[in-house]
C-alpha cells in the first residue's frame, strides 16, 4: 500500500512537471513569443457591490477578447487575472499587494465601492502600477484621493448632481431630505447636493445616514413621512438601494415623494421589475441609446455572453469595457507598458463621442484623471419597447455642464519624479 | 405629547423587526444548544430557504404551499450536513466550527451556480402587498403579515418544546446529551432531527424575509451575525432570552434608524457590550459551576 501511494506521488509529481505551469514559459521560448502581459481584474464578486463588481468584469474581459482577437498588445497575448475585492478595502489592498509584488500584473482595473477604489490607488501609486478606478464614482476619487497612476472613469456624485438637481428643485420643490450611505462615496456625493440645492435657494431639512449593508429600511421611511421633505436625494449604491427601492415600492411612498437617486446603475435596478424603477436618476450609458454604435454593442454582448442573466449591457459593463479598450489603445500608442509613458498617453486624452457611444465628446482631465462625459437624467419609462427597456432617458447633459468644479484644487497628484518607474 | 405620538411608530416598527430577528435566532439556539456546535451555515440555509421558495412558486406553487415545502426540503438538506458533522462531535469544538464555516461558503457558491449571482424576488401574495395607513403613516402590510408569521411561529415552536415528548427529549439533550443516551433515547436521531428542524427554522426565517431583504446569494451574513448576537445577549440556551433579546435589539435598531441613523447597525453591538458588561451570561442564561 505505502509502495502504491509512493508510486502514484511519483507519478503526479513528474506529471506536474511535464504539464504544469512551466509548459506555458516553455512553449514561449520554444515559439520565440512574448511574455503575457497580465492584467489584475480588481473587482467586487461578493458583498455590497458584488453584482456590480461581476459585471465590470465582463466588460473588461470583453475588451481584453477583443484585443487578444487582433492578436493581442505590442505582440504579447493578454492574460486576465481576478481576484475578489469583497467590497471591503482591506481586501482591495491586500488583492492590489499580491497581484503587483507576486502575479507581476502591468495594470489593474475595477472598482465599484470608492473605499476599495482609494485602498487599491494606494498600493498602485506605492509600485507606480496605473490603476482604472472604472465604476467608484465619489467625488474625492478624483479630488482628494487622486493619484498618479489612478484613472476615474465614472461621471461622480457632483456631476450627476449637476445635471439633476436644478431641474428637481424646479419641478418638486425646496425642501429636500438627504439618504446618505455611511461611507465616502455617500458623504461626498451628499456634500455636493447640499451644496447645490442651497446654493439654488433650497432647504436641506435634514440628513439621515444608511449604514452600509442596511437591509430594513422602514424605520428611515417612517422618518420620511414624519418630516414630510419635497424631494428625498438618495445616495445610496449597491445592494442597500435594491432593499430600499423595494420598500419604497411596498409602502407606496414612490407615489407620495419626489425621489431622486443621484447615480443609479445597472446591476442594481435590473431585475427588480419596473415598479422598482421610480424618480429620477443619473446615469452615463443606457442600451436604448439611439446612438451610432450601441446596438452593435448590444449584439457583441449577447454573442459573447449568450445566457447571462442581465440580458442588456448597462452602464457598469459599458465603463468595464471602454476603460479596459482605452488603456490597452494607450499602451498600444506608447509602444510600452512603462507606467509613465502611458500615463502621458492618458492625460489630456480626447475620445470621440461615436467611439464612446455617447452624445458629446469625452476627455480625460489632466488635473484630476477623471473622465469627463455625458451625463443622462434618466426616469421610468412607462411606455417600454420591449422588456428591458425599463429606463426613459429625460436629457443628455454636456460633460462642461457638470463638471466639478471643487475637484482640481482638491486634487494634489504626485509629480512623475515621486512616481516610480512600473513595467511588466 | 408630540413627541411620544412620534416616537410610538418606531417603537412598533422595532418590535415588528425584533419579532424577525428573534425568528432568525431561534432555529440558531436549537442547533447550539442540542449539538453544541455554532452552525455558521444557519445563514446559508436562509437563503436557501429563500431560493427554494422561489423555485417552487416558479412552478407556479402557490405562496402558502412554497411555505411549507420550501422548509422541508431545506431541513432535509441540514440533515445531509449534520450526517457531516457527526465526526467533529466530541472534539474540540473548533472542528465544527470550521466544517460549518466550510458549508457556508460551498452552499453560498452553490447557490450562485444554481440561481445566478443577481438579485431575484420573492413575489408577495396580493392581500400583503402595498401599504396600510396607521397613525397618519403609510406601514407596509407585509411586514405586519411578517411579524404575526414570526409571532405565529415562535409560538408554535414553543408549544412543539414545552407540550411534548420530543421537545422535552430535545430540551434534555441540550440540557445533558450523555444523560439522554443513558435513558436510551437515540441520541444520533435526535441530533439529526434537531439539525432538521433548525435549518427549516431558518429556511422559514428566509422566506418571511426575502421580500424585505431581497434575495441574493450572501443575504445570509445580513442573518447569521444578528442571530449569534441574539442568543448571547439572550443567554445561550434560553427560548425567551432569544425572543426577548430579539426585540431589544429590533427596538434599539429601530430606534437608532429614526434618530440616529448613522449608529443604527452598530447600535445592536453597543447593547451587546452593554449588557455583556454587567450580565456576562445574557439576559435568562444559567449560572455555570463556578459562579455558584
Amino acid at each position: 500500500m505505502q509502495t502504491k501511494r509512493r508510486k502514484l506521488l511519483q507519478m503526479l509529481a513528474a506529471g506536474t512537471a511535464c504539464y504544469g505551469p512551466w509548459t506555458v514559459n516553455r512553449a514561449w521560448a520554444q515559439a520565440g513569443q512574448k511574455k503575457p502581459l497580465v492584467i489584475g481584474l480588481t473587482m467586487d464578486a461578493s458583498g455590497q457591490y458584488g453584482a456590480s463588481g461581476t459585471d465590470e468584469r465582463l466588460g473588461a474581459m470583453l475588451a481584453i477578447r477583443e484585443f487578444n482577437d487582433k492578436g493581442g498588445v505590442l505582440g504579447r497575448r493578454i492574460e486576465a487575472l481576478h481576484m475578489d475585492t469583497e467590497t471591503t478595502p482591506a481586501t482591495g489592498s491586500r488583492v492590489a499587494e499580491r497581484m503587483i509584488t507576486r502575479n507581476e500584473a502591468a495594470f489593474l482595473i475595477g472598482a465599484v465601492h470608492s473605499g476599495v477604489a482609494n485602498a487599491i490607488s494606494q498600493v498602485a501609486q506605492k509600485y507606480g502600477c496605473v490603476f482604472f478606478n472604472t465604476n467608484s464614482s465619489s467625488p474625492t476619487e478624483a479630488g482628494r484621493d487622486c493619484h498618479r497612476v489612478k484613472f476615474v472613469w465614472d461621471g461622480n456624485g457632483t456631476n450627476f448632481a449637476h445635471a439633476i438637481v436644478k431641474n428637481a428643485m424646479r419641478a418638486s420643490g425646496r425642501n429636500w431630505l438627504l439618504l446618505t450611505n455611511d461611507y465616502v462615496w455617500g458623504h461626498s456625493t451628499s456634500k455636493a447636493t447640499r451644496q447645490l440645492v442651497e446654493a439654488n435657494g433650497g432647504k436641506i431639512v435634514d440628513e439621515l445616514m444608511v449604514p452600509q449593508n442596511t437591509r430594513d429600511f422602514t424605520s428611515y421611511l417612517l422618518k420620511i413621512q414624519q418630516i414630510k421633505p419635497n424631494v428625498i436625494a438618495a445616495a445610496v449604491g449597491g445592494d442597500d438601494i435594491k432593499a430600499l427601492r423595494q420598500q419604497v415600492v411596498q409602502t407606496k411612498l414612490d407615489k407620495s415623494f419626489a425621489w431622486i437617486n443621484n447615480q443609479q446603475d445597472w446591476p442594481d435596478v435590473y431585475g427588480l421589475g419596473p415598479d422598482a424603477v421610480f424618480g429620477v436618476f443619473g446615469t452615463t450609458w443606457y442600451y436604448r441609446l439611439d446612438l451610432p454604435g450601441v446596438k452593435e454593442f448590444v449584439a457583441k454582448y449577447q454573442k459573447t455572453y449568450p445566457g447571462i442573466q442581465i440580458a442588456v449591457p448597462g452602464n457598469v459593463f459599458y465603463n468595464g469595457y471602454v476603460a479596459t479598450r482605452e488603456l490597452l489603445r494607450s499602451v498600444e500608442e506608447a509602444g510600452s507598458t512603462n507606467n509613465l509613458a502611458v500615463i502621458r498617453k492618458l492625460e489630456g486624452r480626447k475620445m470621440g463621442a461615436v467611439d464612446r457611444m455617447q452624445h458629446y465628446d469625452a476627455w480625460i482631465d489632466p488635473a484630476t484623471h477623471q473622465v469627463q462625459q455625458t451625463i443622462y437624467m434618466a426616469s421610468y419609462n412607462d411606455k417600454p419597447v420591449e422588456k428591458d427597456d425599463i429606463f426613459k432617458i429625460q436629457a443628455q447633459v454636456a460633460p462642461q455642464d457638470v463638471v466639478d468644479q471643487a475637484a482640481p484644487g482638491a486634487c494634489k497628484l504626485e509629480s512623475y519624479e515621486a512616481t516610480p518607474s512600473y513595467e511588466q | 405629547m408630540d413627541w411620544l405620538f412620534n416616537l410610538l411608530p418606531h417603537l412598533l416598527n422595532g418590535v415588528s423587526l425584533g419579532l424577525l430577528f428573534a425568528l432568525i435566532a431561534l432555529g440558531f439556539m436549537l442547533i447550539v444548544g442540542v449539538m453544541e456546535v455554532i452552525n455558521l451555515a444557519h445563514g446559508s440555509l436562509f437563503a436557501l430557504g429563500a431560493y427554494v421558495a422561489i423555485t417552487l412558486m416558479g412552478w407556479k406553487m402557490s405562496y402558502a404551499m412554497a411555505f411549507l415545502l420550501a422548509p422541508l426540503l431545506v431541513g432535509a438538506f441540514g440533515m445531509l450536513l449534520e450526517l457531516c458533522l457527526r465526526r467533529t462531535y466530541g472534539k474540540d469544538p473548533l472542528y465544527g466550527l470550521l466544517l460549518t464555516f466550510g458549508a457556508a461558503l460551498v452552499i453560498e457558491e452553490l447557490i450562485r451556480l444554481v440561481w445566478g449571482s443577481n438579485e431575484k424576488q420573492l413575489i408577495v401574495p396580493e392581500q400583503f402587498s402595498g401599504a396600510m395607513l396607521v397613525g397618519g403613516l403609510l406601514y407596509s402590510k407585509y411586514r405586519v403579515f411578517a411579524s404575526v408569521a414570526a409571532i405565529g411561529m415562535i409560538l408554535l415552536l414553543w408549544l412543539f418544546l414545552e407540550k411534548t415528548p420530543y421537545g422535552a427529549m430535545i430540551k434534555a439533550g441540550a440540557h445533558d446529551s450523555e444523560m439522554v443516551r443513558a435513558l436510551g433515547i437515540n441520541l444520533p436521531r435526535l441530533r439529526l432531527a434537531v439539525f432538521a428542524l433548525g435549518t427549516a427554522l431558518a429556511a422559514v426565517a428566509g422566506i418571511v424575509l426575502a421580500p424585505i431583504w431581497g434575495v441574493r446569494p450572501h443575504m445570509g451574513v445580513d442573518a447569521v451575525v444578528p442571530a449569534f448576537l441574539i442568543i448571547v445577549l439572550g443567554g445561550v440556551g434560553s427560548f425567551w432570552g432569544a425572543v426577548l433579546a430579539g426585540i431589544m435589539v429590533g427596538i434599539v435598531v429601530g430606534l437608532t434608524g429614526a434618530y440616529a441613523s448613522e449608529w443604527s447597525l452598530l447600535s445592536m453591538y453597543l447593547l451587546l457590550i452593554a449588557l455583556v458588561t454587567f450580565r456576562a451570561r445574557g439576559l435568562f442564561g444559567k449560572k455555570t459551576a463556578l459562579e455558584n
